[in-house]
């Protein structure tokens, strides 16, 4: 019985094997045959139709060569370029249609006097194991002269060309490097995400700044010139062209003479400097400092200077106007003050008696004048900067209501400026502590976080902004570098219930400037406007409130000066948030800077239009 | 005759040779290394003498066939315990390509594993097939409706996972290779002849799903002349190279039409080209023989397999390696449109030349692992 069964089964398998085989064989048919048709159709081409596809390749002479856009320009608000594009010569070879490529190298060390003998040399190593039919670019400098030069005696180099092509330049080098960015080579990052038709003979790419944010702008789309060349790839002429459709000019904001002014104010310190107008959000001075040359990066920066830029300690690459997040210190103090008005936690009017500190749950916390301000008003509390007004203020509304009053100023959001990657900073509140802390909030916190210490952290972007909507008295500007069709002007406005309150803090600011105790009083004289101010001085370290000494202190550990500030006060021109970092006290560095910037860019508006700048008495 | 045949597998001469000791075919390796010769050469040449893409080329032929001799070693009852883990990772693969696939040209095929970057539909080439063979591997012959039909749905659930990628090209192929399984486990010629009348009569329904560069490609496929600067550009230069090669050809090196830039993707997906023009209608021949050798080993260490599981395979994966061939060639020389595939064995490239060589690892290791008796 079981012998049966095995019996079936083996017939069963030898059943199937010879069908399986049967397909095998099947198959192996379908392939000869199918590759038999392969080869009926080689031959019909290279037996058959042989003598006209060999006819076609002797005489394949048209092709397709691609003409690469030229990059829109980019001009400051008055027309001066800030961007421009300039012929610069190279030389390229091709080692198949070279004849003695050892006589070109030594022909070449004597054109390219600048050049490195040495570099050549193992350029030229390298070369003769490349593609030898593929055109390669000299990696170096061609000028003016030497191409010149180099058309004279090109007859005796067959298979080199000397080419021009365009070249970014930067006109006006480090000024404004920070909002203007730079080009440089595509990489390969960049270059998976680009469309590629799109860059077709191009090799760089806007890579920070105004030159990433409007690349697509700036860069045109390339066009195709069909070129008839002999068997050999020699170019006979030019056939039909499609011509590149050339990027973009844009105009920006700025106001390269203002902007390059404010560089030299902060000589060799560090920080940033914002100035925008208020009434457009139009930003006329970008500076963030220590700066770099853009030029570098065009073609691609060498080692040395980029490791010199990269570990200097300053950290030039670092844009402070937008990525520098700085505690804003008593540059907050007017946003407070009006939240807590607006709100009614106190009147304009109400005085507190400031001893010269404050004390709360067992802990003092100083004012900046160790013997007390006295007596002190609203007004007061903004022009002298009083610290313990606020910190009694404080407690009474609570963080969440100092959030609440600082976020429609864009304080821990995004200005959404033209530049990618800007910073957010920190609006603390009792929500955030316990989402990014997980801890409760405390009551000391709120206590430093109204003189803008703790948590607290602005870019200066932020501050200019801030500034220049309390400017405004309330209506909300975006601030942005591209001048432009007008953006939408439906503008939105910061609620505000008692019009009067503006009037409340923006007096308090005016007193900064010219009363008669305001912090920066020394600065707001003898001005030819009014001016309404804020100094700021930011803790960089905590000196567990001790004695503060500043020569004792190693210089990157002393405290930012801040300034805020917009002048005229009755017709706002020009917001100015400035942070000098390690600069010390607000009104001894960062006040003089901003007043000579707003003089420098109101001057001329003053002889433009005397009347409606007179300033009352 | 007929008790020699119901005999299991004649008893094999094992030699004590190097080849036997390390799992080996020696005629499946002789063919592979012609084959590699000449793509080293074809490689040199197209790229234009450069030495640096020669050597990363020579480079991955020599990952590609330790890599080979290791699959080698493994022994097919252990791939069929694994096969449905193998089959369940992948799929789980193509659906994370989905999800957080890095897109690449307008396709996301890739997966970013951190270190390295993973294309899990190269890894499906051949993990359908095996899969599709497990579940014959004890099925009757013909098989039973139900498990043709589970059959098609695992080929189904693959392919439609890549083509949403998309990749049609690439879809169509590796459902190909379940396909050949499902043939070769005796799917009923009246469904095969259905199934073909069935798609083209469908032909007009993909047209409407495909995507703007694929209907692109169709066109200029049935009428490359009418776009001579865009698309068809690439076909029309091709015939030129080989049309242009003649019958002995322009001699090694001597491709103008890869050498003056007119012959794009002149080592990759159009290196036939190049070799074409330069070896003419007997260099063609002479690698179409090499490929048929190839393919006849390849069919032959099915015929002499044990089991369902492994003869299953080596046709599917031998069946595979044609249809690359022929799908190249074809588009190549204007018979088929242009999908961007390589040359098997002969394109510069790293991906595929890999998963050939494993499929070929896996082809020797069914033909060395045999046990000397059957029950």
């Amino acid at each position: 019985m079981s012998e049966q069964l095995k019996f079936n089964s083996d017939a069963e398998a030898f059943q199937q094997k010879r069908l399986f085989r049967f397909r095998l064989y099947f198959a192996y048919g379908f392939v000869l045959l199918l590759f038999a048709f392969l080869i009926g159709r080689m031959a019909h081409l290279q037996w058959y139709n042989f003598e006209q596809y060999h006819g076609l390749a002797e005489g394949n002479r048209i092709s397709v060569e691609t003409l690469p856009p030229t990059r829109g320009k980019i001009y400051d608000r008055n027309h001066i370029l800030l961007a421009d594009n300039q012929p610069v010569y190279a030389l390229s070879m091709i080692r198949e249609k070279m004849e003695d490529i050892h006589a070109f190298e030594l022909e070449l060390m004597n054109l390219l006097e600048g050049s490195d003998p040495e570099k050549i040399e193992a350029y030229f190593k390298k070369f003769r194991k490349w593609n030898r039919s593929k055109s390669y670019t000299l990696p170096f400098s061609v000028s003016e002269e030497q191409a010149a030069r180099f058309s004279v005696i090109s007859y005796k180099f067959p298979g080199v060309t000397l080419t021009a092509r365009l070249k970014r330049v930067y006109p006006h080098k480090s000024t404004a490097v920070h909002a203007l960015g730079y080009v440089g080579r595509i990489n390969t990052k960049e270059l998976k995400k680009l469309n590629e038709q799109e860059y077709l003979g191009t090799n760089i790419i806007g890579k920070a700044g105004i030159e990433r944010f409007y690349e697509d702008r700036l860069h045109g789309s390339p066009g195709v010139q069909q070129i008839e060349t002999n068997a050999r790839g020699r170019i006979l002429r030019k056939l039909e062209t499609l011509p590149a459709t050339p990027g973009e000019d844009i105009h920006l904001t700025l106001d390269i003479e203002l902007q390059k002014y404010a560089e030299s104010l902060f000589k060799d310190k560090v920080g940033a400097m914002i100035a925008l107008d208020p009434q457009n959000g139009e930003v006329l001075a970008f500076a963030s400092m220590p700066t770099f040359n853009p030029n570098l990066f065009v073609d691609g920066i060498d080692q040395k200077n980029y490791s010199r830029l990269l570990n200097d300690p300053y950290r030039p690459f670092i844009n402070r106007a937008i990525n520098g997040q700085y505690p804003p210190g008593s540059t907050i103090k007017p946003f407070v003050a009006l939240g807590a008005i607006e709100n009614d936690y106190i009147s304009p009017t109400k005085k507190i008696y400031d001893p010269g500190y404050f004390d709360f749950a067992g802990h003092r916390y100083r004012d900046w004048k160790r013997t007390g301000h006295g007596l002190v008003d609203l007004n007061a509390a903004i022009a002298q900067s009083c610290d313990t007004y606020f910190y009694e203020l404080s407690l009474a509304m609570g963080v969440d209501a100092i959030h609440d009053t600082m976020s429609p100023f864009g304080f821990g959001e995004k200005t959404n400026i033209d530049i990618i990657g800007e910073s957010k900073g920190i609006l603390p509140s009792q929500q955030w502590k316990m989402e990014t802390k997980g801890k409760p909030w405390y009551r000391g916190e709120t206590i430093i976080s109204s003189i803008g210490q703790g948590y607290n952290l602005t870019t200066p972007l932020q501050l200019a902004k801030a500034t220049a909507i309390l400017a405004n008295r309330g209506k909300i500007i975006q601030p942005h570098l591209l001048k432009d069709e007008l953006k939408d002007s439906s503008s939105s406005q910061v609620a505000i219930k008692k019009i009067s309150n503006w009037d409340s803090v923006i007096q308090g600011m005016v007193d900064v400037m010219h009363g008669k105790k305001g912090t920066a009083r020394r600065h707001g004289k003898d001005l030819p406007f009014k001016v309404a101010g804020k100094t700021g001085t930011a803790q960089v370290f905590s000196l567990n409130q001790g004695k503060y000494n500043a020569d004792e202190l190693a210089k990157r550990l002393h405290d930012h000066s801040l300034f805020i500030g917009f002048a005229p006060v009755d017709n706002p021109k020009i917001a100015v948030a400035v942070i000098v970092e390690n600069g010390g006290s607000g009104s001894k560095t960062a006040a003089p800077m901003a007043v000579n910037l707003m003089k420098h860019y109101l001057e001329e508006k003053l002889t433009d239009t005397t009347t409606q700048l007179e300033s009352k008495p | 005759m007929k008790l020699e045949n119901i005999q299991p597998q004649q008893v094999y001469r094992r030699n004590k040779g190097l080849l036997n000791a390390l799992h080996i075919d020696g005629w499946l390796l002789l063919g592979l290394l012609l084959l590699l010769a000449t793509s080293i050469a074809i490689v040199y040449s197209a790229s234009g003498g450069d030495e640096a893409v020669t050597t990363r080329h020579v480079i991955r032929i020599g990952i590609a066939l330790v890599l080979m001799i290791l699959f080698a070693q493994i022994p097919p009852n252990i791939i069929y315990l694994f096969t449905p883990w193998l089959f369940a990772a992948g799929i789980l693969m193509l659906i994370a390509v989905i999800l957080f696939g890095d897109v690449g040209k307008g396709a996301q095929r890739w997966l970013d594993l951190g270190v390295v970057k993973f294309q899990p539909s190269e890894l499906m080439k051949l993990v359908l097939p095996i899969t599709v063979a497990w579940l014959f591997a004890h099925s009757q012959f013909p098989p039973s409706f139900k498990r043709l039909f589970s059959g098609a749905l695992i080929i189904a659930l693959t392919a439609s996972l890549i083509v949403v990628q998309p990749d049609l090209g690439t879809s169509l192929l590796i459902a190909m290779s379940g396909l050949f399984v499902l043939f070769f486990a005796g799917l009923p010629w009246k469904v095969i002849l259905a199934a073909i009348t069935a798609t083209v009569a469908s032909a007009p329904i993909a047209w409407h799903f495909m995507h703007a560069y694929q209907k692109q490609r169709v066109l200029t496929f049935l009428n490359p002349e009418t776009d001579p600067l865009g698309s068809g550009y690439h076909i029309i230069q091709s015939k030129i190279a080989i049309g242009s090669g003649g019958i002995e050809g322009k001699g090694f090196l001597g491709s103008t039409q890869a050498h003056l830039d007119f012959l794009p993707e002149s080592t990759t997906d159009f290196i036939f080209s190049v070799l074409s023009e330069e070896f003419g209608l007997l260099g063609v021949i002479t690698l179409l023989t090499l490929y048929s050798a190839v393919i006849a080993r390849g069919l032959y260490i099915a015929s002499q397999a044990q089991d369902n599981f492994t003869r299953l395979i080596a046709a599917s994966l031998s069946m595979t390696l044609f249809v690359y061939i022929f799908v190249n060639i074809g588009m190549v020389s204007g018979l088929l449109p242009v999908v961007g595939l390589p040359l098997p064995l002969i394109s510069y490239g790293g991906s595929s030349m890999i998963t050939l060589m494993i499929s070929f690892g896996i082809l020797m290791s069914i033909h060395t692992h045999k046990r000397l008796l059957t029950d």
